[in-house]
């Protein structure tokens, strides 16, 4: 047996590209295209200002509905011809929905790239909002929303939440609303909602081989019978931090597994130090080697893995730690994690973590940055932070770019493991004990 | 539209040892795709080894003779990468996509684990992984409702003895009762270049990349013997139906109907594919229009049909539907059960079958769209049918189906009498 023993080294890097960006103003809304040349496929999103944050307090899930409702059949054919139509040419319309925007989008064939986006915007313009289908279609939100709050997530996520922003904000308040929130939601609601955000004209993302798409043509497809002015963004909101690190226990009983939420409030998006923060989330729970994976499961055994990051919207931020653990080692797995955290706040990065952090996430700008789905998402990131076309290649030289000492710094000063929420959701009657005597903080239970 | 369904250049070479290497080059973004199909899965496994392929899979990354335990994974994320493995009944699959410029560096790793893990496996590795794979376990499923289904469809569609008949998730006893020697010996067994396929897709020439693999992997001996999986090809009809029900802390009744298909890559499962879309896929197929929109019993995001892709015995189609509140289970499943039964004498219409293709051509270049998502077709290709440039046959397979193909299958395969049905029950409704 004759391995070769020694690691090679990387060959000549090739210089990083990202697809040329091409960007106008046409039929009275904004196109912001990526060139794909030779691409067989292309993407068309259209991105409005009508995110989970212009829902009313109290209305969440209100974009959920109103997604599914534009499908339930437009001035021109009835949901079933509508479905039929789209289909036929490959897609379906794919909706989505964040704190900061709405997007619906279609993925075509490229010769087919207009007739879809004659469809997307049909549905989108002119959704017929039947009453009687608005109902139905509520009503299946809500029970969709049951069926996903029975898995183990969804009930820790809200609390955690609620604990961090205050349930008496939206931002406080699950993004998709709750089974409850979305079964009290009248056809008044959708109707109007769809006439204050889905009628401003918004922003076309296209990702495709541009050589064979008629950009204005589309955007004149897209733009058509759209009207009002742009929106208020709305300034980054002061998230206090709590004064104490708490447990809160959500009861599931019979629970082989303990489902872990923890964190804290975190700085918006376009905070300065959002690429140090980053770094610091992946060395401390992104990466596979990151301190938190590599303890509690490479070392412990505890979990099928645990991950920790900083996430941001453009008013608002958490930093975050999510993992399943048996139900049995749920008080260590909380204790070790803690650790971790306190850990990096208090001493930053060493170099050889960070080196990995930050090849890997500027080595993701090329690698997870290939289809026309993830260029076009790519795009939308452009579009809601506005950043500039060569976005993608600054952040890179910026991540390669950072240091240790920058690093750590953002760690000590955005990690707060004395002001952490931990919510358990697990088997109360089994791990109750066990959380109290490891004294992480005052036990609450959590009562629904 | 390409006639093909593979538009790029295949170039193969075989390794004297018997590695088979396919190379398949695109400058067109600066990433390589390295991907390794090994052709052992958990078909290969013996009764009291179940779940053992695929906790060998986690292994893999534990270290070998020239790389310590996880920097694997540190040494490609550490170059800007994205890497994973699975496992399956038919096969395990490792992959990394990198920078370009690292790519001789993931072919020393893939060599170095492929030629020397034996020698770096300690029981203090093998402890370790078995509680994370039992996690993994519990954490897909154990702790989500109906999480299991897969686990009891499979002994309902496949004989004991079958090699489909377990999953290969695999059970807590085995993963308990697995012993260090056992681990040893599956790696000597299986993880021969010879029972390997290299496959690297995206900017790297195939001239360079035979003369890497034949630098790296070269030395590494092929095995004489090594043993076949349990031949499952022919699976004697049950001549009458399989039922399971299960009551469970689950939210709503839910139904899954399951027929044994054609392995696939035949053109019997070719009809499959497009039979499924046509049943399941999207609001225009037979099961949204007739179930959550038509009767309106079935909840309208989680009514489907798909076929599970395996190749060594007919594969598995599955229906499954999840009741609206007030609908009972056994509403549903007659609801269900009577539009897969019109599949054999309903006929589909043109307009049918060309939104089912339509969603297939899409579903077929959004996979071929990225350099891992072609890697891992062509080393599936080579591995299962002795040749990639089969992958070119696929889509057009696809789209040569007749709806008279569909409906002679329906009546010869998903009568009643072959069908599985697995319903489940909410605790409080029992």
């Amino acid at each position: 047996m004759t391995l070769i023993a020694t690691r090679p080294g990387p060959g000549a890097a090739r210089p990083y590209r990202f697809p040329q960006v091409v960007r106008r103003s046409a039929a009275g809304g904004q196109v912001v295209a990526a060139h794909l040349p030779g691409q067989n496929l292309a993407v068309a999103l259209l991105l409005l200002d009508a995110g989970a944050g212009r829902e009313p307090v109290g209305k969440e899930g209100l974009g959920g509905v109103l997604a599914k409702a534009l499908e339930e059949g437009t001035a021109q054919r009835d949901g079933t011809a509508y479905a039929l139509a789209i289909e036929a040419l490959g897609t379906e319309l794919v909706t989505g929905l964040d704190w900061d925007s709405f997007q619906v989008s279609v993925q075509v064939p490229v010769d087919r790239l207009s007739a879809a986006v004659a469809l997307l915007a049909e549905a989108v313009r002119t959704p017929r909002l039947d009453p009687a289908d608005v109902l139905r279609v509520r009503d299946d939100e809500a029970t969709a929303l049951r069926m996903d709050w029975a898995n183990p997530g969804p009930r820790a996520d809200a609390v955690l939440r609620a604990d961090l922003f205050g349930a008496d904000n939206r931002w406080g308040r699950p993004m998709y609303g709750d089974p409850a929130s979305v079964a009290a939601l009248d056809v008044d609601d959708v109707t109007v909602f769809h006439s204050e955000w889905f009628i401003r004209p918004g922003t076309l993302i296209v990702a495709g081989d541009l050589d064979r798409i008629d950009l204005d043509a589309l955007a004149a497809t897209a733009f058509a019978g759209s009207g009002g002015g742009p929106v208020v963004k709305g300034e980054p909101i002061e998230v206090p931090l709590a004064g104490r690190r708490k447990v809160i226990l959500v009861d599931r009983p019979g629970s082989v597994q303990s489902t872990l939420r923890l964190g804290h409030p975190s700085p918006h998006r376009a905070h300065p130090d959002h690429v140090p923060m980053t770094l610091a989330g992946t060395v401390l729970g992104g990466a596979f080697t990151s301190r938190l994976n590599h303890l509690i499961r490479e070392v412990r055994g505890y979990t099928y893995g645990i991950r920790g990051d900083f996430a941001s919207s453009r008013r608002f931020g958490r930093f975050g730690i999510s993992s399943g653990v048996q139900t049995a080692v749920t008080a260590p797995a909380l204790v070790e994690a803690v650790g971790e955290v306190s850990r990096t706040q208090a001493t930053g990065v060493t170099e050889d973590e960070l080196a990995v952090a930050r090849s890997w996430r500027a080595g993701q700008l090329s690698v997870e940055l290939q289809s026309p789905r993830a260029i076009a998402s790519a795009l939308t990131t452009l579009v809601v932070h506005d950043l500039p076309d060569d976005y993608h290649a600054r952040l890179r030289e910026a991540l390669l770019a950072a240091t240790v000492e920058e690093v750590s710094a953002a760690a000590a000063a955005h990690l707060h493991p004395d002001s952490l929420t931990l919510v358990v959701e697990g088997d109360a009657a089994v791990i109750r004990d066990d959380l109290v005597a490891a004294g992480l903080g005052e036990v609450l239970d959590h009562t629904a | 539209m390409p006639d093909s369904g593979y538009p790029w250049p295949i170039e193969t070479t075989r390794l004297d040892n018997g590695l088979r290497v396919v190379v398949s080059e695109d400058r067109t973004a600066p990433a390589v795709a390295v991907n390794l199909w090994y052709d052992v899965g958990s078909r290969h496994e013996p009764d009291g080894q179940t779940g053992f392929a695929h906790l060998f899979e986690h292994l893999m990354f534990e270290g070998s003779v020239n790389v310590a335990k996880t920097e694997h994974m540190k040494l490609i994320q550490g170059s800007g990468g994205s890497l994973n493995a699975t496992t399956n009944p038919d096969r395990t699959n490792y992959f990394e996509t990198v920078p370009a410029e690292h790519l001789e560096l993931a072919l020393w790793l893939e060599a170095d684990r492929m030629g020397g893990l034996v020698p770096a496996l300690t029981q203090e590795t093998l402890d370790n992984q078995r509680d994370v794979v039992k996690n993994e376990r519990r954490q897909r499923y154990e702790n989500v409702p109906y999480g299991d289904a897969w686990l009891r469809l499979l002994p309902l569609l496949y004989p004991p003895g079958h090699p489909y008949h377990h999953a290969t998730i695999g059970s807590m006893a085995d993963l308990n009762a697995a012993d260090l020697a056992t681990f040893q010996a599956f790696h000597t067994t299986y993880y021969a270049p010879n029972n390997a396929v290299l496959t690297v897709v995206g900017d790297a020439p195939a001239a360079e990349v035979f003369a890497l693999a034949e630098k790296y992997f070269g030395a590494i001996p092929a095995r004489a013997e090594i043993p076949a999986a349990p031949d499952g090809r022919s699976v004697p009809p049950a001549g009458q139906p399989a039922t399971e029900t299960v009551v469970a802390d689950v939210p709503a009744p839910r139904v899954y109907l399951a027929h044994r298909t054609h392995p696939y890559g035949t053109p019997g499962y070719d009809v499959t594919t497009v039979l499924a879309t046509v049943l399941g896929t999207g609001r225009g197929s037979r099961l949204y229009q007739r179930l959550a929109d038509g009767e309106r019993i079935a909840q309208p995001d989680l009514v489907g049909a798909y076929g599970v892709d395996l190749a060594y015995a007919p594969a598995p189609l599955i229906a499954t539907a999840t009741a609206r509140p007030g609908v009972d289970a056994e509403r549903l499943r007659a609801g269900l059960a009577e539009v897969v039964d019109e599949l054999a004498t309903v006929p589909v219409t043109a307009a049918e079958l060309d939104r089912a293709k339509a969603l297939l051509s899409t579903q077929w270049w959004r996979h071929m769209s990225t350099v891992d998502g072609r890697a891992d077709v062509l080393g599936r290709y080579a591995t299962q049918f002795g040749d990639p440039a089969k992958i070119g046959e696929r889509l057009p397979g696809w789209l040569a189906v007749t709806a008279g193909q569909i409906a002679e299958q329906a009546a010869e395969l998903l009568g009643a009498a072959d069908r599985a049905t697995l319903t489940y029950l909410p605790e409080e409704q029992s």
